[in-house]
């Protein structure tokens, strides 16, 4: 059950690359305490174009857009460390009370 | 194994070997460096199964420690069938560099196989589908076997009770519920699982306490493996009271749940007992 979930997203891949699209792909590899998506959970960022799949919504999402722009301009992959521990009882949404470790790499040429 | 080409495979190549895989219901997993040694950073292998269980690397690191290692990550990773939080493991090259790479192991749909097409049968059909299985129905009635009773399941088929998995192929990714009209066609459904070769992960079969106990004395009577009785789920599902046949199906759902994520079946507000846990009286 756990990795058909996400076959649609490899599916989309193979469609982006199709397409000719350079995008960036970022995969939750580890994680610690509570956060919104587990380990394997990913998400396509193409520029200017849309977003497939998540890995956490509003919790911590914004930076791994940025670093996703970033790796298709350097082509070299990173690994983006969320901390969501912080300001644990405020009234945000996007608080969760845990850290990931998301992997983000450009596909394409 | 090594592949001759000696080179670590593409992301086009790598999303192909994971779509193939599922095309071709064949468990595999993905492996990818994330940290460490930098020329390994993205670069990704895969270790495939095929059919009796076989191992083999599909593309290389180039350095014949990681690729041991990774193959041995991998088959690790298959063989324990069941999702993992852990995702990142670190291997050594011969030359003593390290590398962290994450794995992902990728199985086939699971089936979940509906013995007996009733009142239960329909809302579990629907949850199951909706959990991600293949769902398939069985049963030997016409007016019941029907597609459009079971809208989402992958195959509804009439079969004969005394020969049921004629046509329906058991294996260990089978999820299977005895929910028949009559405890003696579930009865005859357990004898024939019991002496499948491949163990189901999951065989939960509907009754009351007396039928269960006759049958599992009568099933022990004629020498079938006490350890495999012992795995069956009957009566089936979790207990949280249900009464309706969608109810009933909750808890069916439930167990299949438990068995296939690991949990414990217990109300996570009394494993977590965060009051009396990380409160003081005092501030109560």
């Amino acid at each position: 059950m756990n990795s058909h979930n996400d076959y649609d997203l490899y599916q989309a891949i193979a469609e982006k690359i199709q397409a000719g699209r350079t995008i960036a792909m970022a995969t939750i590899v580890s994680t610690k305490g509570s956060v919104p998506r587990g380990v394997g959970a990913k998400m396509l960022i193409d520029p200017g174009e849309d977003l497939v799949g998540t890995v956490g919504g509003g919790c911590g999402e914004g930076e791994v857009i940025e670093a996703a722009l970033e790796v298709i301009k350097t082509g070299e992959p990173q690994m983006v460390r969320v901390d969501l521990t912080e300001d644990l009882l405020s009234l945000s949404p996007a608080v969760c009370g845990g850290t990931m470790e998301i992997f983000v790499e450009a596909i394409g040429e | 194994m090594t592949d001759p080409g000696n080179k670590p495979l593409t992301v086009v190549e790598a999303t192909a070997e994971v779509l193939d895989a599922r095309q071709a219901r064949h468990p595999m997993a993905l492996i990818v460096g994330v940290s460490g040694a930098q020329e390994l950073v993205g670069k990704r292998v895969v270790v495939r199964q095929a059919r009796g269980g076989i191992k083999h690397l599909v593309g290389s690191f180039g350095d014949p420690d990681l690729d041991a290692g990774a193959l041995a990550l991998g088959t690790q990773r298959l063989e324990e069938r069941r999702a993992s939080t852990k995702g990142v493991y670190e291997l050594k090259s011969a030359s003593g560099s390290t590398v962290q790479v994450y794995v992902e192991a990728h199985y086939p749909q699971p089936d979940l196989v509906i013995v007996g097409a009733g009142h239960i049968a329909q809302p579990l059909c629907s949850m199951g589908a909706l959990m991600g299985f293949r769902v398939i129905v069985v049963d030997d009635r016409p007016d019941f076997a029907t597609q459009e009773r079971f809208p989402e399941a992958d195959r509804v088929v009439r079969v004969d009770f005394r020969d049921p998995f004629a046509d329906i192929p058991i294996h260990s990714t089978s999820y299977i519920v005895l929910v028949t009209r009559g405890h003696k066609y579930d009865f005859e459904c357990l004898r024939h699982l019991l002496k499948t070769e491949v163990e189901p992960p999951y065989l939960g079969m509907i009754g009351s306490r007396r039928r269960i106990r006759a049958a599992f004395s009568q099933l022990q009577g004629e020498g079938l493996p006490k350890d495999r009785l012992s795995r069956v789920r009957a009566p089936v599902g979790l207990d949280i009271g249900a009464e309706t046949p969608v109810e009933i199906a909750v808890a069916v759902a439930a167990e299949i749940v438990l068995q296939w994520r690991g949990g414990t079946g217990k109300p996570m507000a009394e494993q977590e007992r965060i009051l009396e846990r990380f409160f003081k009286d005092s501030e109560l």
